[in-house]
């Protein structure tokens, strides 16, 4: 079994001949069993990442390989719930469930597919144009989770859910996922329902990779720096803020720290904040097959 | 790891995407069943009930020259009855198209239903060949066997001179070109819907694009195979008989000239006779096909329609290889 659920390399793509790069020089690499987030503000390229993951769109310029093979190869093996949940309106729940068995004759599961819908007390029989938003995620997420897919897609999952639901949902997510040891690689923009579920973060903007690699090797290269005023050579700088004479920085460290601050690791909530309000911070991609990290130039 | 790796997984069963296919299209199923029976329910009556009758009052009118009374009712019934059911059969390709345009893959793709289509264990590829084969066996079987019945309305009340063979309706709704132009219907329903993406531009643009082809076919019927040159003498005029695609004058020297426009007419055609004898005109002749050449136009005209069809079917495959990028199944980068 290859360990890379996801590599980029240099991938690109751009709509239409004149049309804008969605995506440009996207190089990562995610490794399996791994809960990724994907963020990033909107039109940032996550929608357009997904969608080359699940084989639905042909880079213009790079490559991709999903479990070590062109996604289009790896077709059976992965599972996408594309963003607003599309679904056969006139069909019910069972014949959605019936298609999903019929679609993937080698790998269906039911008995997954069928909890996941219990647990929700939807009636089988009641068409999916009748049911609410979270009834939808839910048979939406019970279709792709069928599959028993090694790679989960989930574009804005939980989007249009009351916290209530996206809570309940998160977490049968979770555990259905850590049941297969299934990856899952979820966009968002909403920072609290990526806490405590996503151990891998790839960040987005502008169609490039800010930064990708393991949460918490992510948190620990950075700093949150208090201090006077001053030159914050030779760290990197992501974020400097200054009000009155102190300085408010989140840093990269590069050797000792000034001694006459204080420093703090940064939240998540900090870190991507950061990185969303200053496009022009050099990218990090940290990655494990390969040390130290590499930087590239921005 | 515990996810299931399957070596050489098979594919799916063809019959399971095809019946999948078929129930998400259930209400286009149901219709289609409805519009079958209605239109077999209409011929089955004028074939078995009506055809009969009607042809021997026309019979027994024409014996008396036109002077007797005769079952009217019947004539004008199964005349009434054999007009509907050329124009359900001759429209049926429209509905097709109507249908195929505005929901085989343009709904898909307009509400996103295709990518869930897609980002299952079957590919772009066999979706759409699923698509078209499920309701193209159903199409099949059921415009053959209207078209078929239709003949047998037809031809039971021939005696009865309703309507020729040479009628745009009965020759159209006679024969397998309908068969070919509702499959023609249908491709072109699956690659609009793949091009425009929008339910209701894919079904204008389907329904107009079908009409053409029919259209089209009817306007070059008469080129489809090689015509017959019957004459006629001056005193009788052209020859309207069979199918006509062109006609003319024939001179002294045999060649062939427009018709004086004095003779247009050919009750006219003793006043010009002095205009016909200064330019030498001894006959009138007609480019024409007989009954004979039936089979032949029509097997012509399915031929090129689906020909056309197969063409549109290729388009269709192409856009969508396109617009997932799916290159050869199996490779890797």
């Amino acid at each position: 079994m290859t360990e890379t659920a996801i590599a980029a390399a240099a991938l690109g793509k751009r709509f239409g001949r004149r049309g804008g790069w969605a995506l440009r020089e996207c190089t990562f690499r995610l490794p399996v069993g791994r809960v990724c987030a994907v963020v990033g503000p909107n039109g940032a390229g996550k929608s357009t990442l997904l969608a080359h993951a699940a084989a639905l769109l042909a880079p213009t310029e790079g490559s991709l390989t999903v479990l070590g093979t062109h996604p289009a190869a790896a077709r059976e093996r992965i599972a996408y719930v594309a963003q607003g949940k599309p679904l056969y309106p006139q069909l019910s729940v069972a014949d959605t469930l019936l298609l999903g068995r019929e679609l993937n004759p080698a790998r269906w599961d039911a008995s997954v597919a069928e909890r996941i819908v219990a647990a929700g007390d939807l009636d089988p029989k009641a068409r999916v144009r009748s049911l609410s938003g979270g009834q939808r995620t839910r048979v939406a997420l019970a279709l792709a989770l069928g599959k028993r897919p090694e790679l989960l897609l989930l574009d804005e999952p939980m989007a249009d859910l009351d916290p209530l639901a996206r809570h309940e949902l998160m977490g049968l997510l979770m555990a259905e996922a850590a049941q297969y040891g299934t990856t899952v690689v979820m966009s968002s923009h909403v920072v609290a329902e990526l806490e405590g579920s996503c151990d891998y973060l790839l960040l987005i903007g502008g169609g490039r990779v800010r930064l990708a690699g393991d949460l918490d090797d992510l948190l620990a290269a950075h700093l949150l720096t208090t201090g006077p005023v001053r030159d914050l050579d030779p760290h990197t700088v992501v974020e400097s803020r200054t009000t009155g004479r102190q300085l408010t920085a989140l840093i990269r460290p590069r050797g000792p720290l000034p001694t006459d601050g204080g420093a703090t690791a940064p939240s998540l909530e900090e870190l991507l904040l950061a990185h969303l309000r200053n496009p022009d911070a050099p990218a990090l991609v940290l990655d494990p097959a390969r040390t130290p990290a590499q930087e590239p130039a921005a | 790891m515990t996810a299931v790796t399957v070596a050489g997984t098979p594919a799916a069963p063809p019959f399971a995407t095809a019946r999948a296919m078929l129930r998400l299209h259930r209400p286009a199923l149901f219709l289609w069943t409805g519009v079958v029976l209605a239109a077999l329910a209409l011929m089955v009556w004028g074939y078995g009930w009506l055809a009969e009758p009607a042809a021997a009052a026309y019979q027994r009118l024409k014996a008396c020259d036109y002077a007797c009374s005769y079952d009217q009712d019947a004539y004008l019934t199964y005349k009434d009855v054999l007009r509907y059911a050329s124009y359900l059969v001759t429209f049926l390709p429209l509905l097709v198209a109507a249908w195929a345009g505005a929901t085989l893959t343009s709904r898909e793709l307009e509400s996103g239903t295709a990518q869930l289509a897609w980002t299952q264990s079957v590919t772009p590829t066999r979706w759409l060949a699923a698509k078209l084969l499920a309701p193209a066996t159903l199409l099949t079987a059921g415009t053959s066997l209207l078209v078929l019945l239709h003949h047998l309305l037809w031809a039971e009340g021939r005696r009865a001179d309703v309507l020729g063979w040479n009628d745009i309706l009965i020759f159209q709704a006679n024969g397998p070109t309908t068969v070919a132009l509702t499959l023609f219907g249908l491709a072109a329903g699956a690659l609009t819907g793949l091009l425009l993406r929008r339910s209701l531009a894919a079904l204008a643009v389907t329904v107009a694009v079908t009409a053409a082809v029919g259209f089209g076919l009817n306007w070059f019927r008469g080129y489809f195979w090689p015509t017959l040159t019957v004459t006629a003498p001056l005193k009788d005029g052209p020859w309207f008989g069979g199918s006509v695609v062109s006609y003319g004058a024939v001179t002294s020297t045999g060649a062939h000239v427009p018709v004086p426009d004095c003779a247009q007419y050919w009750s006219a055609a003793k006043d010009c006779r002095a205009q016909l004898d200064k330019q030498h005109i001894v006959r009138f002749y007609s480019e024409m096909h007989p009954y004979s050449h039936y089979w032949p136009l029509q097997l012509t005209a399915t031929a090129l329609t689906l020909a056309l069809t197969g063409l549109v079917v290729l388009l269709a495959f192409r856009v969508l290889e396109r617009h997932t990028g799916t290159v050869a199944k199996g490779t890797a980068v």
